[in-house]
């Protein structure tokens, strides 16, 4: 299956080049354009960036990614002004210059879109995790974000990027509206989310029903988190869908989903049809507690869900009646079997919503209820807290949450960037290929 | 009002839809009768419209909580989505198709009530899973649409009579399709945000979604600047549907998906 990708890929590359060469031979064709002759073209800027790919994986294969440096507050930001300020003055005292000249213009930035889309296309085929390949290794091919070759080539990207941004802004009228939201939008929120990704901290704490909490563990290394606050659960609550009917090879105890059609939701008079088997749903309880042979309802923790089904054998009209249970931490599970071949089992339900009822404490004694769920998280002390886990074993009797804190301070920067480009393909949308025509 | 009432509903509105699809394929003949289409289909739309709120006022929630909510909010938006499309930019196929899409999600509940309260697990349980979805089913209709007229384009080239129009339609479709593409990115990137944590993590479907992106940029960018070079214009537009059809389909076969989130196939 992999060398199909390789060969895919490898295709792809082809056509790149196939793109390229008339560009490229096109512009040696004019007798007064040699290559490196100013102003660089097509056939330069993919020299350059080739060369910057390559200078990229030798860094890669001789320092390794450790070296690849994650900046953190204050020095990100220190760079990114830095670098903004750079950028302004090569626009406003060296656009002369026929490098400067190069990167504000379209060679450079089709080519850097390509080389960027070349890269990223690697990480949609190469699996970003440990590998035992050599070549993935020695090349980095496995962490892209964090390769010397693609800090390289996004650093071109988001030079020609800004450049070209702070040309517009500089020269600004109307019609540059939606070219500015797109164009600086993507340049905020690239630059932010590279040079902020040092800053961001993630850590989880779990929580038990009725304690406070706030040593949190840090997720990349994980060291101990102190919190400004702390939290105490009071209540983890979980609802559950009603479990799944399902049919399965009594031999390798596979579940025979077919694609997810042979799978039903539970629900009392309903019926179902298996290959060559008709289910009727007699009764389903769904907190229950085995009673000799049969399920009673019963409201304790552990019960289990339970449904007594009527089987018939649809061939030779024979019809079994009894009980299947998926079970729980405290019950065993019951399958009901059909035939040398098949049996019925009752999937463990899965969960529908889970929140966790939460106070948070302050160190001034303030006390702030709220209520997190998957989807809705809550914001204190610039801290995201997210619903994240629950003790699953327990399933709905879980008195654990396991919480995930957030933080990334850098996030309303790459909002605003995010922001803008919603503005600008709205714009997009509304004024279509004018944008060409105009030109 | 409950679900129960649907079936009737769904009918008026279907009828409504049908008669105003008719009335749109016979408009290409007549123009004329073009209002008489849009009349059907507001009307139609007008109902569905009274079905959700009374549903919403029943359920007393957003009724967005399971598959079946999900896709009564598509039927909603797609005609709404189409129409405003028509409005701007007059291409009937496309008002056709978004009431065709709608029809279609009104089909599935029909056909299917009791996935009206089939399970969705909690990350999917948000406000922007149906911005979300509904921005990339309309993007891709209209990329896919660019890629036919691509095609045209390049017989067209074979046969050596280029004709700029066939572009310039090709230009206008990637630009409406890559705003929505933008705004699905942009979307999924703040529903992450809630959902996970983090507004991008390079999941493999956000890598290759990202890449579609990036490939219809190249082309936005190089017909910007290279407008009489309509071979190159017209591969790029090709290989960039490639990534878009590996990004829809394909992800799921790469080595890459087994650390997808993406992947909710349940069994």
């Amino acid at each position: 299956m992999a060398n199909v990708f390789h060969d895919a890929f490898a295709i792809f590359l082809f056509y790149c080049l196939h793109l390229y060469l008339p560009l490229m031979t096109n512009k040696t064709k004019l007798p007064q354009h040699n290559l490196w002759d100013t102003p660089w073209g097509y056939a330069e800027s993919f020299l350059i960036a080739f060369g910057l790919l390559i200078t990229g994986f030798v860094m890669e294969a001789s320092l390794g990614s450790q070296t690849a440096i994650s900046l953190i507050f204050p020095y990100n930001l220190i760079l990114l002004i830095a670098y903004i300020c750079v950028l302004i003055v090569l626009y406003k005292w060296a656009s002369h210059h026929p490098i400067v000249r190069w990167l504000s213009k379209v060679p450079a930035s089709i080519t850097s879109i390509v080389f960027v889309t070349l890269l990223v296309m690697i990480m949609g085929i190469i699996p970003q995790i440990s590998s035992e390949n050599y070549i993935v290794n020695l090349l980095g091919l496995n962490h892209i974000t964090t390769n010397w070759a693609f800090l390289l080539i996004i650093g071109l990207f988001l030079t020609c990027l800004g450049l070209v941004s702070i040309k517009r802004i500089a020269q600004f009228n109307k019609t540059n509206f939606g070219f500015i939201l797109n164009h600086v939008g993507l340049f905020l929120a690239l630059t932010a989310g590279v040079l902020g990704s040092g800053d961001i901290q993630r850590a989880s704490i779990e929580l038990k029903e009725n304690e406070a909490n706030y040593m949190a563990v840090d997720q990349s290394d994980g060291s101990p988190v102190e919190l400004s606050f702390a939290m105490l659960l009071k209540d983890f609550k979980l609802e559950e869908y009603a479990p799944k009917l399902a049919l399965i090879d009594n031999e390798s105890g596979e579940i025979l989903h077919n694609q997810g059609k042979n799978l039903y939701q539970i629900s009392q008079g309903e019926n179902y049809t298996y290959e060559g088997f008709e289910v009727e749903v007699l009764s389903y309880l769904s907190m229950s507690s085995p009673f000799g042979s049969r399920y009673v309802k019963v409201n304790e923790q552990g019960s289990s869900p339970a449904a007594l089904l009527k089987v018939t054998n649809t061939q030779t009209n024979e019809i079994t009646e009894n009980w299947i249970s998926c079970g729980s931490f405290a019950q065993q599970y019951r399958s009901l079997k059909i035939s040398d071949k098949y049996s019925l089992v009752m999937t463990i339900p899965e969960a529908k919503k889970f929140s966790s009822e939460l106070e948070i404490l302050t160190k001034n004694g303030e006390r702030f209820p709220t209520t997190i769920e998957v989807n809705k998280a809550h914001n204190h002390d610039f801290w995201e807290i997210y619903q994240l886990d629950y003790n699953k074993g327990m399933g709905k009797w879980s008195t654990t949450s396991i919480i995930e804190l957030v933080r990334d301070p850098w996030l309303p920067v790459i909002y605003t960037g995010i922001f803008m480009m919603i503005f600008g393909a709205f714009y997009m949308f509304w004024v279509g290929n004018n944008i060409t025509k105009n030109n | 009002m409950t679900w129960i009432n649907f079936p009737l509903y769904s009918g008026i509105v279907a009828v409504f839809f049908l008669i105003g699809l008719a009335v749109l394929g016979y408009s290409y003949k007549k123009p004329g009768t073009f209002k008489f289409a849009s009349i059907s289909f507001a009307m139609g739309w007008g109902v569905l419209v009274l079905f959700v709120v009374q549903l919403w006022l029943e359920l007393e929630r957003p009724p967005m909580r399971t598959l079946g909510e999900t896709r009564l909010w598509y039927a909603l938006f797609l005609p709404l989505i189409g129409g405003l499309t028509y409005l701007r930019w007059r291409y009937k196929w496309f008002l056709a198709y978004s009431i065709l899409m709608a029809l279609l999600f009104l089909g599935i509940n029909y056909a299917n009530p009791e996935t009206y309260s089939k399970t969705l697990m909690p990350a999917l349980q948000s406000p922007w899973f149906v911005p979300h979805v509904l921005v990339y089913l309309l993007s891709y209709a209209v990329l896919a649409a660019s890629s036919i007229v691509a095609i045209k384009g390049w017989v067209d080239y074979y046969k050596n009579k280029p004709e700029t129009s066939t572009l310039a339609l090709a230009d206008n479709l990637v630009y409406i399709g890559f705003a929505f593409l933008t705004l699905g990115l942009l979307f999924g990137a703040l529903w992450a945000k809630e959902a996970w944590g983090h507004y991008w993590t390079w999941d493999p479907k956000e890598i290759w979604a990202f890449l579609t992106w990036m490939g219809y940029l190249i082309y936005i960018h190089y017909r910007h600047f290279h407008p009489q070079k309509n071979k190159q214009a017209l591969t790029i537009l090709a290989l960039a549907f490639v990534v878009l059809l590996v990004c829809w389909f394909g992800v799921n076969y790469l080595p890459v998906a087994q650390t997808s989130v993406h992947t909710y196939t349940q069994y």
